[in-house]
């Protein structure tokens, strides 16, 4: 059977409050289920970190937002790997006992689940993160230090010869913010995430390899009504476990098509379908893969912050009410079953004039 | 290197890949972009909201 792997991309954009996926790591059971009906599944951190919690899918590639975009432009292609050596950058701002629980959870990573570290940087100067919401609601931020992060990360991959890195920043603690109050139950924006996202974005687009990011916080008062789909972030002392694991078999990018090509490199024009929430389409990647052949699924019960419809964009969409019709459509779009004749109206065809 | 959070309002084009390549050099006015997206979209000045970092480069940032 000479059959085209059936690929889709999910995305879920990180820090817009989104309702799935929006939290620690809630839209990694959608991840889940998706990649039980497909070949390969292409999701990006926010989607597949949830802390301490992961979920090891065989067929997931593990893919960062800016390279994400750049895959999803044609420019670069993915390319699974059995491991990567990750190396881990730690700023230079985390207090020493805050330090030791990240340094314990790599540790841990690496005696328990096996995984390649090389030895670990601090940075040369505090990255200083500094968190802000913009006026659409989205979580943004700049980070004050960006070249000593990046001489960290220059030292990992040169001398080290990490293939990938993990960023540990120390973010700012603001217990009593309503953004903090709120998002620990399950409300609103997450108020680190587009930070998270720059840190890991310039390493990405500097030294083109897989990075992912995970704060440093000091642990938060227990609080009993904590919200499920937040509780991810409430069980340990560091997020970064699951950074590891995604980093350890993330794909490598492809930068260049003269380099040789393989069998298992994965451009643009092989995915198939992309699941996006029904408001928050005005992304890089979607805007690319708009012009492709490629199945775009708006899922209207994801809620975001953003209003991006995809009719407003000239984007041609399926809209489902929720994942789980999305799941139905993906299975019918794979088997080459119009989802027209899974409905009871079907009417009957028209001469073109 | 220095990271910048702006805003722009970029007039809606014809298709998506011409609007990606307005928002691209419009952020390209003020730095090199590193992530972007739309937020909104006003139908009736047929503009759209973007949100951007940008990041500019000093005579400092020269990795080792």
């Amino acid at each position: 059977m000479n059959r085209r792997p059936y690929t889709v991309l999910l995305i879920v954009p990180t820090g817009v409050g989104a309702s799935i996926g929006g939290y620690a790591g809630d839209a990694l059971p959608v991840a889940r289920a998706i990649a039980q009906i497909c070949d390969r599944l292409i999701a990006h951190p926010n989607v597949l970190n949830g802390a301490q919690l992961y979920w090891n899918l065989p067929n997931a590639f593990y893919v960062e937002g800016y390279g994400l975009d750049k895959f999803a432009s044609g420019c670069w292609g993915l390319r699974p790997v059995h491991q990567n050596r990750v190396g881990l950058i730690l700023d230079q701002g985390i207090e020493p006992d805050l330090r030791l629980r990240q340094l314990q959870a790599a540790d841990a990573a690496r005696a328990t689940l096996g995984l390649n570290l090389t030895d670990y940087v601090v940075t040369d100067a505090p990255l200083q993160v500094e968190l802000r919401t913009s006026a659409s609601g989205a979580s943004w931020g700049t980070i004050q230090n960006p070249d000593s992060l990046l001489r960290a990360a220059e030292v990992l991959i040169k001398q080290a010869k990490a293939e990938a890195i993990a960023v540990v920043a120390r973010f700012p603690d603001d217990t009593d913010s309503q953004a903090l109050q709120q998002y620990r139950h399950g409300q609103g924006v997450d108020p680190l995430a587009g930070a998270e996202a720059v840190i890991s974005h310039l390493v990405v687009r500097t030294f083109k390899i897989p990075c992912a990011h995970a704060p440093a916080l000091t642990p938060l008062p227990l609080d009993p009504d904590i919200s499920p789909r937040s509780a991810a972030e409430e069980i340990g002392y560091t997020f970064l476990p699951c950074v590891l694991v995604g980093l350890s078999r993330a794909p490598h990018f492809i930068t260049s098509k003269c380099d040789r090509p393989q069998q298992s490199d994965v451009w643009a024009e092989q995915v198939d379908a992309v699941v996006v929430p029904a408001n928050a389409c005005g992304g890089s990647a979607l805007l690319s893969l708009s012009q492709l052949p490629v199945q775009i699924i708006a899922v209207e019960e994801n809620y975001t912050q953003m209003q991006v419809p995809p009719e407003k964009l000239g984007i041609k969409a399926l809209r489902v009410n929720s994942y789980l019709e999305a799941l139905g459509v993906l299975v019918a779009h794979r088997a080459g079953i119009s989802i027209d004749a899974l409905s009871p109206a079907l009417s009957s065809l028209r001469c073109l004039s | 290197m220095t990271t910048h959070f702006i805003a722009a309002e970029i007039d809606l084009q014809e298709s998506p890949v011409q609007l990606q390549q307005a928002i691209d050099a419009e952020l390209q006015k003020r730095g090199e972009p590193l992530r972007w997206s739309i937020a909104s979209v006003d139908a009736e000045t047929q503009k759209a909201q973007v949100e951007a970092i940008v990041t500019v480069a000093d005579d400092s940032t020269a990795l080792a």
